[in-house]
């Protein structure tokens, strides 16, 4: 494996916070929702409906905030010096950006195969073994766009800015984005922001998944364009904000 | 075909906004060199250094790191340097970090002596978050050394430092300068520019106003300073022996390269309030060469 990569993942292995925020919580919030929402429908379709869309809900909440986690640190390391010290070591700038997106890529895997795992198991939403496999391969594609989101905000943000970012941002996107509670309960102008939220979209193509069907065109084009967005943004930060620092 | 230069500094000029940081600074030091950039803070020399890293882009001049341009340099390894505000990440230990920029140089400093060289032995185990600024500061030193790079530099490497790890700093950077290893170091201790280099070069308002061995420099700099309180008009600058006049509110400092004749001077021409003299520091030595107008750098340019 690549060092950096390899010294890269070490270091958020030793944070425990990861594992508690993007892992457990979305796994337990999976089967209190489910238990809640679904126990008060009268049917067995009603809950199987219920089970499977809050586990899409939860697999995208889990995912991205891991993967905006994993790469809004960067801030951190900017604020350290330990980008600067990187900087005037051989190893070439592109790799240190392509390791940083791997790991949020990475470390996005966990929370959508535990709370599968959950759903599956713990809640007994049925699906094919192929549909399984699509469902955990969209949306781990689709959590580029919160790689990239996450790394344009650690980029931008100033360390204190950006430690409450992770929290609030992962927050936000969830509640507007539909994660928590279905879109359709929301007042209609809510709705409608909804749509500007690529967490929305990811969502919806996690459910078009899970509903036996590909994802319909335009979940995949909104959230590509906000991904190429975010990159597109993040890669100009990156050129204009200077390394350095001087005082003498 | 001679080698090229371990660095070839041309013309550098670097502004931030419309402050002007490096003023068309030239600099060249052969490889083997063991050369300290002198001045006070706020004179350049961190800006010299960004600039000579590649970290900050001039906005004229050319640097050249044994014939190549800094992010060539950097990449091949040519390079080690300690940053004044570099940093070390958290969430790692020492060992993984120094392993980690061992391993991308082409040339490797031998770990075991890489640990005593820098002074951080037991410290591999070590969490980053937990070293002291001394520690940290090491730490830093061995990153710059991790390659064995033929050329180093230091931006105030003994910053965090108290008066014992700076003298065992001292030592181990006499050592790397015999083993034949180019070192560049900034700093504005007098003492430290003299115990450790070859070679001093002033810098200050981003120019360089002197250059020499460190005897020649320090001749230069070793005159006294007159403080007193003076009304605004008194006319000053044309007393014997003096070399530089600063004013700070009603209060002047005199620097002076005679103190007996310009103090004779002063009390013939009215009286001396609030006086002290003393032993000129850096700041006071750079005043004074700035101030006398030096167009040329004193001293043998190498």
């Amino acid at each position: 494996m690549n060092p950096l990569l390899a010294f890269q993942l070490r270091r958020v292995g030793r944070n425990k916070q990861y594992l508690f925020f993007t892992v457990l919580l979305p796994a337990l919030f999976t089967i209190f929702i489910t238990k809640i929402i679904g126990g008060q429908m009268g049917d067995a379709a009603g809950y199987d409906e219920v089970a499977a869309s809050v586990m899409v809900s939860m697999m995208a909440y889990g995912a991205l905030g891991a993967a905006l986690g994993a790469t809004i640190r960067i801030s951190f390391d900017r604020a350290s010096g330990w980008l600067r010290q990187l900087r005037i070591t051989p190893v070439p700038q592109t790799q240190v950006f392509a390791v940083d997106v791997a790991v949020g890529a990475i470390l996005a895997l966990p929370s959508l195969v535990v709370v599968a795992l959950v759903g599956r198991f713990v809640n007994g939403v049925q699906l094919g073994t192929g549909t399984w496999a699509v469902l955990v391969g969209v949306l781990w594609a689709g959590s580029i766009a919160f790689v990239a989101l996450g790394l344009l905000i650690g980029l931008s943000l100033e360390e204190k800015a950006a430690g409450g970012a992770i929290g609030i941002l992962g927050t936000m996107l969830a509640a507007l984005g539909g994660l928590w509670w279905p879109v359709e309960m929301f007042p209609e102008p809510m709705q409608v922001l909804a749509w500007f939220t690529p967490s929305y979209w990811y969502a919806e193509m996690g459910r078009d998944v899970a509903a036996g069907t590909a994802p319909a065109l335009l979940p995949v084009v909104a959230l590509t364009a906000f991904t190429a967005v975010f990159a597109a943004l993040a890669v100009t930060v990156a050129r204009r904000r200077p390394l350095h620092a001087v005082s003498g | 075909m001679t080698s090229p230069p371990a660095l070839d500094i041309t013309g550098l000029t670097v502004r931030y906004g419309d402050t002007l940081a490096v003023d068309g600074l030239d600099l060249t030091i052969p490889s083997g060199q063991t050369v300290a950039l002198l001045g006070a803070n706020g004179a350049g020399k961190s800006s010299v250094v960004n600039a000579v890293l590649g970290l900050l882009n001039p906005a004229a001049g050319s640097v050249g790191i044994l014939g190549r341009t800094p992010a060539d340099a950097v990449r091949a390894g040519c390079v080690g340097a300690m940053l004044q505000h570099g940093g070390l990440p958290s969430e790692a230990r020492v060992g993984e970090v120094l392993d980690l920029v061992r391993r991308s140089f082409p040339t490797r400093w031998p770990l075991d002596d890489l640990v005593v060289t820098a002074g951080i032995d037991g410290l591999l185990e070590r969490s980053v978050d937990a070293l002291s600024g001394g520690q940290r500061q090491r730490v830093l030193l061995a990153l710059a050394l991790a390659g064995a790079p033929p050329l180093l530099l230091l931006d105030e490497p003994t910053s965090a430092m108290d008066v014992e790890g700076r003298r065992a700093f001292w030592t181990t950077m006499r050592g790397l300068a015999d083993a034949g290893h180019t070192v560049v170091f900034a700093t504005h201790h007098l003492d430290e520019a003299d115990a450790v280099a070859d070679r001093v070069v002033v810098v200050a308002a981003g120019r360089v106003v002197a250059d020499g061995s460190t005897a020649q420099v320090k001749a230069r700099v070793t005159g006294r300073t007159i403080s007193f309180t003076a009304a605004p008009d008194r006319r000053l600058e044309s007393l014997p022996a003096v070399t530089g006049v600063a004013r700070h509110g009603g209060t002047v400092t005199v620097a002076t390269t005679d103190a007996d004749a310009t103090l004779r001077a002063l009390l013939a021409d009215g009286g001396l309030p609030d006086l002290e003299v003393r032993g000129a520091t850096l700041e006071d030595a750079v005043l004074s060469l700035i101030s006398t107008g030096h167009t040329h750098p004193i001293g043998a340019v190498r």
